[in-house]
């Protein structure tokens, strides 16, 4: 990947993160118009987008961006009240933003429908705007850079540092409260235009919010023609002195997609007016410095509490890493588990009885666990983001189906694993369009009938369960009727009628490919087509769906899903010599049967009657074609794991215990096996396959045991 | 662009693109142009035309660029731009 491409990655993610928030901020915002702050906030994002867009060509983009930026400019400046009908522009904004992005990245020629539209309310709304005096005009802002220019002239031949200096000075006698006063170093790499970027594009960002603006362009390294070239940048340095309202922050956003080598921001503190600080690894220093001095001081005060503590926050940082760079650190973090447990679990070292050893290797293990653990952590993300989003499909889902609804949200902090995260919006969405279309009664009067508030609930919760997570979508509308279910299931001959089904597998049925026993089709759900396929996305992570329902009261669907993709929560069994490890998430029990409730099936083979359900009894020794001599299923174990087609109960030796484990990809030639979903390495450095249970079916033909 | 006997008119706001057309155009003129003419009104866009500006009189002393000799330049965009050529 080229530079330029890098940075336009870059781009591409960031400008999908800044869209990602605007669509939530704008939600924020609609319910709380008073909120300038959060106006601020979103004006930074569209003004970030803006630069960025027409720097990398996706001018469509840009313009939009642009007049929208206008309009939350002339709001936030003025403060005033935003009517209801512009806030639904915003919002609508914020949509036609988003399809443009995709118009652009999938170089579509055509712009997304309601473009033009929304553009053209928005250019009326800031006409009608500008009708009231509130900016300056621009021609004022010329008038003061020619005067600054004439008063702060200096002769060409006056060294750079001398004349920033001035500048640096001349600026300060000019500087009022809420100005600050800033010293930008640009050094810009050699391909720096074919990236897209130019000094006066960056100036003239600047310069938008800039009360004063100054450049210094350091020519010495432009060569004669003969050695010039054209495309390349030549001009070593730029310094910029800026006056501007503009907090550090805002500075910064303008070269988010240089390098850190291409640019240095120094706040020129009027505090330490003799001090020019250099960079923002000065002000870094500094402030740790001035910290250790607080630290001292508050010693101090101890002593005499007539000094002064001095405050300084020590700016936090962070780094974006490539989450395959941590998918390969998680990776080497197990070998080093497995490594550190085949230690532990020698037997030729446990027999050496020295403390040292044993000491090192206890000090070893408690690292091993805390470096696992903080590794974990760098992948666990809260699902607060996942969750505002939602709130979003609960608004346009409202507003199309015409209910009135109200969400609840909690355990917003619960972190869940990002790749989980990015696959989990989509089964999230259909779930709660569901919810409000289907779940939630009719209209208001519907639901004051049956005794309920006119305005529909519903939840949206996120939680730990017994080592999983859960995430549940709530309703209180009219539940799930059974009978109805039952009926279109034999209709659809998805059963036949004379199994006896729990409410929980009834419940299940809805999750049918084809399924829907909505009345009506609408654009939002309804079509049979999408539960079966939150199924499967859900089922791709590793979880299950659970359905309660009450019939009038409400449905809770619950997504339970394990911590991480890399972990898996094991039951470790035994057959024929060989350790199989079956996903506790599905495990139900475990027990040894009574002779009299096994029973053999011509043709249908072996079952156990358990509380009046019939089981399948699998024999992993028949699955995996292990050569042992065949035992009845009383002398051995039965699991009973639930499974996509009912219950089964898998036959084992022996139960050795749960584990957690990490999962390593098989090989071609054992990909194949679809009763298998990965192997694990143990801490004796023995390899255990895992099981993949909804592939696992009994043998019809059971030629031995049973009664 | 003019070229006008041996006074050469160029416009400041010129693109990428137009620069380096402006580049080819004069490499192989250079020896025949006396001055280099700023059109009224117009501002830079790129400093990529400043670096062509100053490699222009690096390689011909004698070329006038009375622009380049003001130092400076000013816009309403991006305020006042000083630049240093240590010539």
């Amino acid at each position: 990947m080229t530079k330029q491409e890098q940075v336009k990655a870059i781009f591409i993610e960031e400008a999908g993160e800044i869209i990602e928030k605007l669509d939530i901020d704008i939600l924020r915002f609609e319910e709380n118009s008073t909120d300038f702050d959060l106006l601020n906030e979103i004006f930074r994002g569209v003004h970030t987008l803006k630069g960025n867009a027409n720097a990398f060509g996706f001018t469509r983009l840009g313009e939009f961006v642009h007049h929208f930026e206008d309009v939350l400019d002339h709001y936030r400046s003025t403060k005033e009240d935003v009517e209801a009908h512009h806030l639904e522009l915003f919002v609508g904004s914020v949509d036609v933003i988003k399809d443009v992005m995709t118009c652009e990245l999938d170089v579509l020629p055509d712009l997304p429908e309601g473009y033009s539209e929304c553009l053209a309310k928005i250019k009326v709304l800031i006409a009608s705007k500008k009708n009231k005096p509130n900016l300056p005009p621009i021609e004022e802002a010329g008038e003061l850079f020619s005067d600054l220019a004439s008063e702060f002239g200096f002769e060409p031949q006056e060294k750079i540092e001398e004349a920033v200096e001035k500048s640096i000075q001349s600026h300060r006698k000019i500087q009022e409260d809420g100005l600050n006063l800033y010293k930008i170093d640009l050094t810009l790499d050699t391909d720096c235009y074919k990236r897209g970027f130019d000094h006066l594009l960056f100036l003239t960002l600047l310069g938008e919010k800039a009360k004063s603006i100054e450049s210094f362009f350091d020519m010495k390294n432009v060569e004669p023609l003969a050695r010039f070239v054209g495309d390349e940048n030549a001009i070593s340095n730029v310094s910029v002195i800026v006056l501007t309202p503009q907090t550090q922050e805002d500075i910064a956003e303008n070269f988010e997609f240089l390098f850190d080598n291409e640019y240095t921001i120094s706040l020129i503190d009027p505090v330490m007016a003799e001090m020019v600080i250099e960079n923002v690894e000065v002000i870094v220093e500094k402030a740790e410095t001035l910290e250790r001095r607080k630290v001292e001081d508050r010693r101090g005060a101890d002593r005499s509490s007539d000094t002064p503590a001095v405050s300084v926050t020590v700016p936090k940082s962070t780094i974006r890493i490539d989450t395959f760079k941590l998918d390969e650190l998680f990776d080497s973090v197990g070998e080093l588990v497995i490594a550190q447990n085949f230690i532990a679990q020698n037997e030729k070292i446990r027999v050496i009885e020295d403390e040292s050893i044993s000491r090192a290797i206890e000090t070893l293990s408690k690292i091993t666990k805390r470096i696992q653990d903080r590794v974990m952590s760098l992948r666990m993300v809260a699902i607060r983001d996942t969750f505002d989003k939602m709130k979003r499909v609960v608004r346009d889902t409202s507003k199309k189906t015409g209910k009135e609804v109200h969400l609840i949200v909690q355990g917003e902090e619960t972190e869940i694993d990002k790749t989980m995260i990015d696959s989990l919006s989509d089964p999230m969405i259909h779930i709660i369009r569901n919810a409000i279309d289907h779940g939630l009664e009719s209209d208001s009067a519907e639901r004051i009938l049956a005794g309920k508030s006119a305005e529909g609930t519903v939840t949206l919760r996120a939680y730990h369960k017994s080592g999983n997570i859960v995430i549940s979508v709530s309703d209180d509308g009219r539940g799930i009727n059974k009978e109805k279910v039952l009926q279109k299931a034999i209709e659809r001959g998805v059963i036949t009628g004379d199994e006896h089904l729990t409410d929980s597998q009834i419940f299940g049925l809805i999750m049918q490919p084809g399924f829907s026993t909505a009345d009506t089709i609408s654009d939002l759900s309804g079509r049979g087509v999408g539960l079966d396929v939150v199924k499967t996305s859900i089922e791709k992570l590793r979880g299950k769906i659970e359905i309660d329902s009450k019939e009038g009261v409400g449905t809770t669907l619950s997504m339970v899903l394990p911590l991480t993709l890399a972990i898996i929560d094991g039951m470790l069994v035994q057959t024929a010599g060989e350790i199989y490890i079956i996903p506790t998430l599905s495990v139900v029990e475990s027990f040894r049967p009574e002779r009299e409730i096994v029973h053999v099936l011509k043709e249908k083979g072996e079952f156990v009657s358990l509380r009046g359900q019939h089981i399948p009894v699998v024999r992993l020794s028949d699955v995996f074609e292990l050569s042992t001599q065949r035992i009845a299923p009383w002398e051995g174990i039965l699991v009973c794991v639930e499974t996509e087609a009912g219950r089964i109960a898998i036959m084992v030796d022996e139960l050795i215990g749960r584990q957690q484990v990490v999962i390593k990809t098989l090989g071609k030639s054992l990909a194949r096996l679809k009763e298998i979903t990965g192997g694990a390495i143990l801490g004796n450095g023995d390899i255990a396959l895992i099981l993949n249970v909804d592939a696992l079916r009994p043998l019809t033909e059971a030629s031995n045991g049973g009664n | 662009m003019q070229f006008d006997g041996d006074v050469l008119t160029i416009g400041l706001d010129m693109s990428m693109e137009e620069i380096r057309e402006f580049e080819q155009f004069v490499r192989p003129r250079l020896d025949y142009i006396e001055t280099i003419e700023i059109e009224e009104g117009t501002h830079l866009r790129s400093s990529s035309l400043l670096s062509l500006l100053v490699s222009l009189k690096r390689t011909r002393p004698e070329l006038g660029i009375p622009f380049l000799n003001q130092g400076l330049t000013a816009s309403t965009a991006y305020g006042t731009l000083h630049w240093m050529c240590h010539d």
